[in-house]
């Protein structure tokens, strides 16, 4: 039983970085998302005459680049995904819907988002943004308190804590100047890179769902909270892989490119 | 003479006010066009009659043969006029179809538009923040001037769906060159949805 289980919580885990690789994906220095996306921060605006002038706007956008050396593998890993999506996550996904309604989903989405504390707290502390964690301190209070468990999301009522930016160990990697490395489709889990992929790891032993896995013993029940975990994000992270891949010429560079532009934005913040 | 003085600077005041930036522009025109898009998404019975009624919507507001051959890069200057315009009325198709699936019908986004920078002359990005379906989610649409302002770009989350096709037609482009790429526009326009 432990082991389906535990075969369980592995699939239901390949989509974790999925969402967060999908919607919202990072780069080298040809990157068209930093053109796009750091052009509207809110810098003043300066007039016309001080502006450069327009480039050739055929070269506006450079190809989005990251080293793929083992494109071949990845694009077989990629397709394997994407029939284990289709016929196994889609299925419990949408059995998921049906059975929760739509407040009580968000509920249990946030709630476990809230327990993901020291995810954030301690990247935040990594990157010596030591405001930013205790803000994050203040906002798992807040919820965790005043929103049930996490069940609502009390904090976004306050500017400063709605706005703080998410964290996690990749990112603090690529703070203290590392680089992706190579591109990898990771099995079950999706896009991700050298870099994010041992970030990973990180996250994963420091989520206290997680907790059970190592410090609980060999009882079954330890996989539960990790296996919820990946369920609750289920819809959402597929419904973002759905829209990547649906309109696309080629959904691997879709992908890959949503994702190394997405990490490089989320680097950023 | 104070009072003078006084009201002539009264009287100059409003010129202030009306005096409109480019930015200015380019988000009025942003704004009436996103709202017109949200009318209609929220009244849409279907995803079939959104696409078929935010089309004309967005073709007002939306630049595709700036997005098409920008996607497509300096390969675009090999295209005929009559491949470029197979090429734009391909890409529009994709365009189209994605940003009216990225809608759920009966979910209206909350928009919070931001700040707005003049990247270049006749350039406008606008930044908001977009609350849709329990998430937020930092949008900036490109908004360019030509005859008028249109969007020619949209970045959520930092992922630039221009430089996105971008990524994907340039190897089609370097393997297979013009007819190749008319070709994978083709087969995903026609994919079924």
């Amino acid at each position: 039983m432990k082991t389906h289980l535990s075969y369980f919580r592995l699939a239901l885990l390949a989509l974790m970085p999925l969402l967060s690789q999908c919607t919202a994906t990072r780069p080298k220095a040809t990157e068209a998302a930093s053109l796009a996306a750091t052009t509207a921060k809110d810098k003043p605006a300066k007039s016309a005459k001080e502006l450069p002038p327009a480039k050739d706007d055929l070269d506006d956008y450079a190809v989005v680049e990251i080293s793929d050396p083992i494109e071949g593998f990845n694009r077989a890993t990629f397709w394997l995904n994407d029939k284990l999506y289709l016929v196994v996550f889609r299925p419990i996904s949408k059995g998921y819907e049906k059975v929760m309604p739509k407040p009580l989903r968000k509920g249990v989405y946030n709630a476990f988002e809230n327990v993901k504390f020291p995810v954030r707290f301690v990247n935040h502390a990594l990157q010596g943004k030591f405001k930013n964690a205790g803000l994050e301190t203040e906002k798992f209070l807040i919820n965790t308190v005043a929103g049930i468990g996490g069940l609502i999301r009390v904090s976004d009522k306050v500017p400063v804590l709605a706005e703080l930016p998410d964290q996690d160990t990749g990112k603090t990697f690529a703070k203290w100047g590392m680089g992706h490395g190579a591109y990898i489709v990771l099995p079950f889990l999706g896009p991700s890179s050298a870099r994010d992929g041992v970030g990973l790891v990180g996250d994963y032993a420091m989520n206290p769902v997680n907790w059970g896995v190592f410090w609980g013993g060999d009882h079954d029940w330890t996989q539960i909270p990790p296996a919820a975990n990946t369920l609750r994000a289920l819809p959402g992270q597929l419904s973002t892989y759905d829209s990547a891949k649906r309109d696309s010429i080629d959904p691997y560079i879709a992908i890959r490119s949503a994702y190394v532009q997405y990490r490089a934005e989320a680097v950023k913040k | 003479m104070n009072r003078r003085l006084i009201l002539s600077l009264i009287a100059l005041l409003p010129l202030g006010g009306v005096v409109a930036t480019p930015m200015d522009d380019a988000q009025q025109v942003l704004h009436k066009g996103i709202d017109e898009v949200l009318a209609l998404a929220d009244r849409a019975p279907n995803m079939e009659a959104l696409i078929e009624r935010l089309t004309p919507v967005l073709e007002k507001h939306i630049s595709f043969s700036v997005m098409t051959r920008r996607a497509i890069g300096p390969g675009w200057r090999q295209f005929s006029p009559e491949d470029q315009a197979n090429a734009a009325a391909l890409f529009k198709t994709l365009v189209i179809r994605s940003y009216s699936n990225s809608f759920t019908i009966g979910e209206k986004p909350v928009i919070n538009y931001q700040s707005a920078s003049e990247v270049a002359p006749g350039r406008v990005d606008i930044s908001s923040t977009t609350g849709y379906q329990g998430t937020r989610y930092k949008v900036i649409y490109r908004v360019e001037q030509s005859e008028n302002w249109r969007a020619t770009d949209v970045v959520i989350e930092g992922v630039s769906m221009v430089a996105n096709y971008r990524s994907q037609l340039d190897p089609v482009f370097k393997k297979g060159g013009v007819a190749a790429v008319l070709k994978s526009l083709e087969q995903s326009a026609a994919r079924p949805q």
